[in-house]
């Protein structure tokens, strides 16, 4: 089992904020104190976000190469405590963050001979860091594939980014699902439960990595145990 | 015989609330720790001091993880509204 980093407690500040779209906005901290926050992408960190000692849980977005600040990214359509208290922050405003935690990391031992993503909505957030820190610093020569369901087009975030990325590297495979698409949409239509059951998965010890709201955690588990997926190759982080 | 309670907090754990995103087994990893089913898990109450229990109880995500005073009975998390 790889060695976790131990959290601790940190102080960041608000540099920036980005709305990617109408749905998310991307949050950068810079840290304070300490002033490097060691991480294994695909891991989270915790905000304080009342005086009360409630605490809101955040994927870090951004690669584990950039030790001096982190991102994170939103999905402000729920307005809860935690995208309240976001939205609210001054720039430069310090927050308590305590991190990095998660065991959500692409798995090393025993190795996996493919690795193939699922998210929905903000469960992208993780593969964000992960997928690029195997591809360019890790120059991990796996097949990786990317299935990330949303309901509109609208509504997707780095598109672009994944896109160039499955040009740049030949063997990353991006699909996106949409449940909503308008009749123009030219790819993968319904949830992405349908479009792994009319895909050919890979052979072999594939790692299936899974984050998103628990129903669909569940229902592409019980997919993929169906087509024959041994359950210890299925790992995942609920989003809630 | 009564049980001893020793330290100033005891933890419990809402089995069905749990997601296993083991934020509280990164904190405490003398208390918790995640079963077979990616649950957590109490294995020992005295595995950390009490300020790193609560910590831990405050940075589940789901709320999980109560603790309870010892001397008074009450829950100190999360917090009950009154």
């Amino acid at each position: 089992m790889q060695q976790l980093p131990p959290p601790k407690q940190y102080v960041a500040k608000l540099a920036d904020t980005e709305p990617l779209n109408g749905k998310f906005i991307k949050f950068q901290f810079e840290l304070v104190e300490p002033n490097l926050l060691e991480f294994i992408a695909g891991q989270y960190v915790s905000f304080l976000v009342s005086d009360k000692g409630e605490r809101r849980s955040y994927s870090i977005c951004s690669s584990p190469e950039v030790k001096h600040s982190f991102e994170i990214t939103v999905d402000t359509t729920p307005e809860g405590l935690g995208v309240n208290f976001l939205k609210n922050l001054q720039f430069g405003q310090e927050v308590q963050v305590l991190g990095p935690m998660g065991v959500f990391i692409v798995q090393e031992e025993p190795r996996e001979e493919n690795l193939v993503f699922v998210a929905t909505g903000s469960g992208v957030a993780p593969f964000h860091s992960m997928i690029p820190n195997l591809l360019r610093e890790k120059e991990d020569k796996r097949e990786i594939t990317l299935y990330w369901g949303l309901r509109h087009e609208e509504d997707m975030i780095w598109q672009d980014e994944f896109q160039d990325l499955a040009q740049a590297f030949p063997n990353f495979h991006f699909h996106p699902v949409l449940s909503q698409a308008l009749q123009e949409w030219p790819l993968c239509r319904g949830h992405v439960n349908d479009c792994l059951n009319i895909h050919t998965l890979p052979t072999g010890n594939t790692g299936y990595y899974l984050c998103g709201n628990a129903k669909m955690i569940q229902e592409i588990k019980e997919l993929l145990i169906n087509k024959g997926i041994a359950e210890t190759a299925i790992h995942h982080e609920k989003f809630y | 015989m009564t049980d001893k309670k020793i330290g100033k907090y005891t933890v419990k754990i809402i089995r069905e609330k749990c997601i296993g995103a083991a934020s509280c087994t990164a904190i405490a990893p003398g208390v918790f720790e995640l079963d077979e089913e990616q649950i957590a898990r109490i294995i020992s109450q005295q595995g950390n001091d009490d300020e790193t229990k609560l910590l831990a109880a405050q940075s589940c995500p789901t709320a999980a993880v109560i603790v309870v005073d010892n001397e008074s009975g009450d829950q100190v998390w999360p917090i009950i509204s009154k």
